[in-house]
């Protein structure tokens, strides 16, 4: 019983999916997704690790994974009051959520394949989900295409780490050969495309410029904290003994490619799809670097990111998402504007916003291990980010006056909520701190 | 002291109107003057590696006490952002009253934020700054883990604190955006951000590498002596007179640098009057020049002759900042300039001599401001007077530049108390 309990999140995610399927309205869809993520949470906060040996060889019942749950199922509800209420919709975005929480629990290659994939298929769908538009059938195309190559990238390599070690098992083998090495190689390069980590990023901008907003929020934020949360169950909880210094080879570019397009970028979908690029390079520092800082700093810059992420997309489901569209937004809305400012603010490590004290921690992590040239260009990006985002807040307080919208409505809270947290962190971060601090 | 911080961010976010503004940004005057700083320290990040920490040293003190006056003084010469102006009087206090060095990175960057909207075309300034802040956070790093030679960090804190000032010649920006930004915009960046990077020298240079400070000594001084001389020069040339003070104020403050690099007692005492004095001249010359151009609608030298004749109150007041400007004696700068020299002059004699022409240069730029808009055959048109309320917002600034001048010893007592 109790470790039906154990696994009581994903359970409640699946028969909360199927349900939806059955209902049709409105209401009904809203209040059984927020009861399917809002118990799965619950759920996960209240039950007890299994000890069963039937469930621990694939999942890990550790503080990482209830982080990385909790941190879902925020994202979940976040999307959920952005995007549309529709039940198929809700249908597909559970069901992301249980893949990307199957993910962080993954402790066999398996487990984190199916993972990724009922992610990944579910997102394909999610892109073309207004079957109106060309472009969302673009994107869903191009997704689909690179995404089926990147997981056979994937399958590949874990046979060939199979193959060298006899197990599917996310252990250390006793001996590192070249077979294991050239399988987490390609591991690697999978996930370095679903974090869309220069050079496997060119399916970011168009398919985040062409699927619906919600569904963007949802890569943006969701995705790429699935990505490290894999990252993490790979690189620092299993494979912690492998020299993982190679991967400060892609953050450099990364870096530079993605501030320096990020900066030309007027369509904002795409200026956010560079920028995520950008923060998945400050990511996969502390994950090159190691010590002991690194997955704390790690984590506390996905949670910022996340919500800052989550609340910038927010406001964009009210406007034209460009540089003139936001134009004088704050005329309009202020509140909105506000809000929108703190969070773009946050992504550019702008005091007085905690996006600064969030990079620094990672810097400072990364600065202990000795990478300081990391920790230079890390520094010397923030200033374009500052150019850039300092933009598109200008644009927001700029004289033209733009006819009055109404913004009420789910985005309108979820940025009100993602801001009000981040505003909460500025303040106090310690408490959250703590307890990322904890996760070991 | 967590009052006197909080206090202007909350007023920041319910502002009606301008007079509202002003009673509100009066608050943490009263609050220095009835004593309320009693230090506050909490662990705040990283298991308390990093602690909010604000404490009020003299020093401190006296910054403190420069941004609750000058900052009322730019709200009355606001049009808008009056919330703006607040959130930035918040951020100073934090900024002088920091005793966590990441926190004083913290809040070097974040007064940028407030004066990014205030400035037209802000970008030249802000990439100049923020890449100032990054070289900050990069030193703060090397201080929290070593590991990296003393002599780098120190550069690169001196890096920093050169570009805020600025120090010549890291003044790129500094023209344009003075001349650019609105009057209340650039009174807050001349009076009180250039005292940023003067704050920083002496509470985290002179603090944290006295030894590598002392040995650049020669180096700096002459660096900064040609900043004033440039200052000097470059302000004799300009036909536009919000560009004239500017410059000006660019060789005062390479004249404070100069005091500070000097790095013998009277003259860093003496600096650090300078850095007061500075701060009220400069607030008074923009104020003036700010009033000048709403009459003239230009800021050119040349739009208008003999206009004492019209506007009679306006000469007096421009005429009586200019000569604290060109330290006249009785009047605050010519103290504080007399002790610099003094220090100075222990040092070497020629550099003393090639800054004390300094004194002569300004004298010839000011007065040339002062004589072609004032005197010369008066032009045609119809100015009208500053009226009392002008006055009454110039009338600060006049009487502590009196006080300074005839009685300085109260504000020096203070500064030789400082170490």
């Amino acid at each position: 019983m109790s470790d039906i309990f154990a696994v009581g999140p994903l359970l409640i995610l699946f028969i909360g999916a199927l349900l939806l399927l059955l209902v049709d309205n409105i209401k009904a869809v809203s209040v059984s997704t927020f009861g399917a993520l809002i118990g799965a949470a619950l759920c996960a906060v209240m039950a007890p690790a299994s000890t069963s040996t039937l469930l621990t060889p694939w999942l890990a019942f550790d503080k990482l994974s209830l982080f990385f749950t909790l941190l879902f199922l925020g994202i979940g509800v976040g999307v959920h009051l952005i995007g549309e209420k529709k039940a198929e919709f809700s249908f597909f975005l559970l069901s992301s959520i249980f893949g990307l929480i199957l993910i962080a629990m993954a402790r066999d290659y398996l487990t984190l394949f199916l993972g990724l994939e009922t992610l990944s298929i579910s997102l394909y769908v999610l892109c073309s989900f207004i079957k109106t538009s060309p472009t969302g059938a673009e994107a869903a195309f191009k997704y689909f295409l690179l995404g089926s190559v990147s997981t056979a990238i994937l399958l590949f390599g874990i046979a060939l780490i199979y193959g060298a070690t006899g197990t599917t098992k996310l252990i250390m083998p006793p001996q590192v050969d070249s077979l294991f090495l050239a399988g987490a190689g390609l591991v690697t390069v999978s996930l370095l495309f679903k974090a869309a980590i220069f050079p496997f990023h060119i399916w970011a901008p168009d398919v985040y410029a062409g699927a619906p907003i919600s569904v963007t929020a949802l890569m943006a934020a969701g995705t790429k904290a699935g990505a490290f949360a894999a990252f993490v169950r790979i690189f620092m909880m299993s494979y912690s003994s492998l020299d993982q210094s190679l991967l400060a080879i892609a953050i450099f570019p990364t870096l530079i490619f993605a501030n320096f397009v990020a900066m030309q970028q007027t369509e904002l979908r795409r200026f956010f799809a560079y920028s995520s690029i950008s923060h998945a390079g400050f990511l996969l520092i502390p994950i090159a670097s190691g010590g002991p800082d690194a997955l704390s700093s790690m984590l506390f810059y996905l949670v910022v990111y996340a919500l800052a992420t989550l609340g910038c997309f927010a406001c964009l489901t009210f406007v034209e998402p460009t540089l003139d569209g936001v134009k004088g937004l704050f005329s309009s809305s202020p509140v909105l504007a506000c809000c929108f400012s703190f969070c773009l603010l946050t992504l550019g490590g702008i005091p007085p916003s905690i996006g600064f004290f969030a990079k620094f921690y990672l810097l400072k992590a990364a600065f202990g291990q000795g990478y300081i040239a990391l920790v230079i260009l890390g520094l010397l990006t923030t200033i374009f980010a500052a150019f850039y985002y300092l933009r598109i807040v200008a644009a927001l307080f700029a004289e033209p006056k733009t006819a009055q919208r109404s913004v009420v409505g789910g985005g309108a809270v979820a940025s009100f909520i993602a801001t009000s947290a981040l505003i909460a962190l500025t303040i106090y971060p310690e408490p959250l701190l703590t307890i990322l601090v904890a996760i070991k | 002291m967590l009052l006197l911080f909080l206090l202007p961010l909350f007023f920041a976010l319910l502002v009606p109107n301008q007079k509202a503004a002003f009673i509100y940004s009066l608050a943490p005057l009263a609050l220095l003057v009835t004593g309320h700083t009693e230090p506050i320290q909490v662990d705040w990040f990283i298991q308390g590696a990093i602690k909010f920490h604000l404490a009020a040293d003299n020093l401190s003190l006296i910054f403190l006490y420069l941004v609750a006056v000058i900052v009322p003084i730019t709200i009355l010469v606001q049009k808008d952002k009056y919330s703006l102006t607040l959130l930035l009087q918040g951020l100073l206090i934090g900024f002088f009253s920091s005793q966590d060095l990441l926190f004083f990175a913290f809040f070097f960057e974040a007064i940028l934020l407030p004066l990014f909207f205030m400035l037209e075309k802000p970008y030249k300034f802000i990439i100049y700054m923020v890449a100032g802040s990054c070289l900050m956070v990069a030193a703060v790093l090397s201080v929290l883990f070593g590991g990296i030679s003393s002599t780098v960090v120190a550069a690169i804190f001196l890096l920093a604190f050169a570009v805020k000032t600025p120090l010549f010649p890291f003044h790129g920006w500094l023209a344009d955006t003075y001349c650019l930004a609105p009057t209340s915009a650039t009174i807050l960046l001349s009076s009180l951000l250039s005292k940023a990077g003067i704050y920083g020298l002496l509470r985290i240079s002179y603090r944290l590498f006295p030894a590598e400070m002392l040995a650049w000594s020669d180096l700096l001084v002459m660096v900064a002596i040609g900043g004033v001389l440039y200052g000097a020069f470059a302000a004799w040339g300009q036909l536009d007179y919000k560009r004239l003070i500017a410059y000006s104020s660019l060789s005062h403050v390479n004249f404070i640098l100069v005091g500070i690099f000097a790095g013998n007692m009277i003259a860093q005492q003496g600096a650090i009057f300078s850095a007061i004095n500075h701060s009220i001249t400069i607030a008074g010359l923009f104020l003036v020049a700010g009033w000048l151009e709403v009459r003239l609608q230009s800021t050119n030298m040349l739009a208008g002759h003999g206009l004492t004749a019209q506007i009679p109150r306006l000469a007096w007041l421009t005429l009586f900042f200019i000569l604290s400007s060109v330290a006249l004696p009785g009047l605050n700068t010519f103290i504080s300039e007399i002790m610099v020299l003094y220090g100075l002059f222990q040092i070497s004699f020629w550099q003393t001599l090639l800054v004390g022409t300094t004194v002569v240069l300004s004298v010839i730029y000011m007065l040339r401001w002062f004589h072609s808009l004032y005197f010369n055959k008066p032009t045609g048109g119809h100015y009208s007077d500053i009226q009392t309320k002008e006055l009454l917002i110039g009338s600060p600034l006049v009487l502590l530049i009196l006080w300074f001048g005839i009685y300085p010893t109260a504000i020096l007592t203070i500064i030789q108390s400082i170490k």
